[in-house]
């Protein structure tokens, strides 16, 4: 695993999910979506027009190599966006899935 | 339309303690801020859920930051967070989205203090997830407690470099390597003067330099990042030796297993919606490149549009609250709150800690002056606008063609078209154009900045009511605002 979340002096209060991908991801309330994904090991978080992985950045909502997928909403700043249980997030636009 | 004495664009460190000093004058202040909570970048809050259970080493500077936070709840402070300012249409009139809240409001003054952003640095392998910026590490640190690796270099030219090691280091990250591009040991002794006009500050950087040594790494002065690799991801970061000309001695590279590469190049200020209004800019290559020209009290060469803190000319947290300060007296004066008097007996004290500060700026500059050209660890290959995927050899191909200014490169390329807007390619461009052309970075005329100044949604600018639009006069429609046929 590559990223973590520091533990010390803090308590996050509630662990919640959602999915990334279809696989589900821990987050806690006020947590970025990026920062759940990085904590969970997710690194890539879009993919350029060439094929090549992009992932966070800048963290402060001024690159965009973070934008993902919620919900279906396209271009959504994984480092400025909050995680919320139950969210979609895709790094892929794909096409729904079940209807 | 909405109505204010004076409109803050930031609420980081410099546009709170303008609101702060103004609003304690008896100003009417409006501040916008794109974060959902005041503090900026370097007084970046934790969640409101997240409970401290004891201090550490992160919550150091909590009581300043506590009080600024205050600042948007003081009697005459109206404050705008998750709001976008998109554009500055007419004098006194700044327009901002803020979801359904979208519109115009009318300011007697304008303070712009945007902050500023990672300079971006391109080289092989810098698009690699794992390779992050020096502020993007620090907010996630600060306002996540979330380290996205576990194995971590850093590699720039400047300040940040010392402080992201020890962040590193505290946040229970295995530093392996630090690397400072400036020869700065050799450089120290000469600039020791100045950098003493600020001994608080060079306190805080032996600190920095100590944790890192008693964590088993030294400081690799005159080294830099030329490469990251890893399938898909980063897994190892290249270094190499700047030898005393100037050029990358990559005989002498070593490669480290790493998953994580920080890069602390420095920053460059969001100068976004002063170059929007047309604000003159100046050069000044230690500080990042195109600055707004000031006079001695912060006003632009728009009337009644001033400047401050990281986002006119990087300073760092301190000179960004004394400037603060300073502008809330000077905005009290104008709009006639404080008189001339009281205020030139305010002023004075701040006025002598600004000068102390900048000296102490000017060592620092001198100390970290860059010892390299960055293009030279630019391959065809390397990836220079990172929204629209165009690599080095693309822009070359194009100027090879007699696309040659940044203009051209930009139309023929796409490069700074994309999200992003230009701010991490557009400093790589003035720098190719000027290599290219021969001509001196100066001299690259930018491409035009255009509103929105950050990317917003057509559904929120929707929201916004407008004035009846008049009608478009064809002869000066495609000329640049405020000119026109003559």
């Amino acid at each position: 695993m590559t990223g973590f979340r520091i533990e010390a002096g803090l308590d996050r209060g509630q662990c919640f999910q959602f999915t990334c991908d279809g696989q589900l991801v821990s987050a806690y309330p006020g947590e970025s979506i990026a920062a759940a994904l990085l904590a969970a090991g997710r690194r890539r978080l879009r993919t350029a027009r060439r094929g090549d992985g992009r992932g966070l950045y800048c963290a402060m909502g001024v690159c965009w190599e973070c934008a993902v997928i919620v919900d279906g909403e396209p271009s959504v700043r994984a480092c400025t966006a909050e995680a919320k249980p139950g969210l979609k997030v895709d790094t892929v636009a794909r096409p729904e899935s079940g209807s | 339309m909405r109505e204010t004495d004076l409109a803050i664009v930031g609420a980081g460190p410099a546009g709170l303690s303008t609101a702060h000093v103004a609003a304690a004058n008896g100003v009417k202040v409006s501040i916008f801020d794109d974060n959902s909570l005041p503090g900026g970048q370097y007084f970046r809050q934790l969640p409101g859920g997240f409970q401290r259970t004891v201090q550490t080493a992160f919550d150091k500077d909590r009581a300043r930051a506590e009080a600024l936070y205050e600042v948007v709840r003081q009697t005459g402070v109206s404050y705008f967070p998750d709001a976008t300012v998109w554009d500055i249409p007419d004098d006194g009139v700044l327009a901002f989205t803020r979801g359904s809240e979208s519109g115009r409001l009318r300011a007697k003054l304008i303070v712009i203090a945007a902050g500023a952003y990672d300079r971006p640095v391109p080289f092989p392998g810098w698009t690699l997830p794992g390779v992050v910026t020096a502020g993007g590490l620090q907010n996630l640190i600060k306002g996540q407690r979330v380290v996205p690796g576990r194995r971590a270099v850093v590699a720039g030219n400047g300040p940040l470099v010392l402080l992201v090691a020890a962040s590193l280091v505290r946040a229970g990250a295995q530093l392996v390597e630090a690397a400072e591009a400036a020869p700065i040991i050799r450089r120290l002794w000469r600039q020791i003067p100045d950098l003493l006009s600020a001994p608080a500050i060079v306190r805080q950087a032996m600190e920095y330099l100590t944790i890192m040594l008693r964590a088993g790494v030294s400081l690799r002065t005159g080294w830099t990042a030329i490469e990251a690799h890893g399938d898909g991801e980063c897994e190892e970061v290249v270094l190499a030796p700047i030898d005393a000309k100037g050029g990358i001695v990559r005989t002498a590279a070593r490669a480290v297993p790493a998953d994580l590469l920080v890069l602390a190049f420095g920053l460059l200020p969001s100068t976004e919606l002063l170059r929007i209004c047309r604000a003159e800019m100046s050069w000044d290559s230690l500080r990042g490149g195109w600055l707004p020209r000031r006079s001695a009290e912060f006003e632009t060469s728009r009337a009644g549009v001033f400047a401050i803190g990281d986002g006119s000319t990087i300073g760092g947290v301190e000179i960004a609250l004394a400037e603060g300060h300073l502008m809330g007296l000077v905005a009290a004066e104008h709009l006639g709150c404080l008189t001339a008097n009281a205020a030139r007996k305010l002023k004075r004290p701040i006025t002598a800690r600004i000068a102390r500060l900048s000296r102490f700026r000017r060592g620092l500059e001198r100390l970290y002056e860059p010892p390299a050209t960055y293009l030279d660890l630019i391959t065809p290959e390397t990836t220079i606008c990172r929204c629209e995927d165009v690599t080095a050899g693309e822009v070359s191909s194009r100027q090879n063609q007699g696309y040659s200014s940044a203009n051209a490169v930009k139309s023929s390329t796409r490069l700074s078209m994309g999200r992003c807007q230009g701010r991490n390619c557009l400093r790589t461009l003035v720098d190719l154009v000027a290599w290219h052309t021969g001509i001196p970075p100066e001299e690259v005329e930018l491409p035009r900045a255009r509103p929105p100044a950050r990317p917003v949604r057509i559904e929120d600018l929707l929201q916004e009511s407008l004035p009846a639009i008049e009608p478009i006069d064809h002869a000066t429609a495609h000329l640049p605002r405020g000119e026109r046929v003559s």
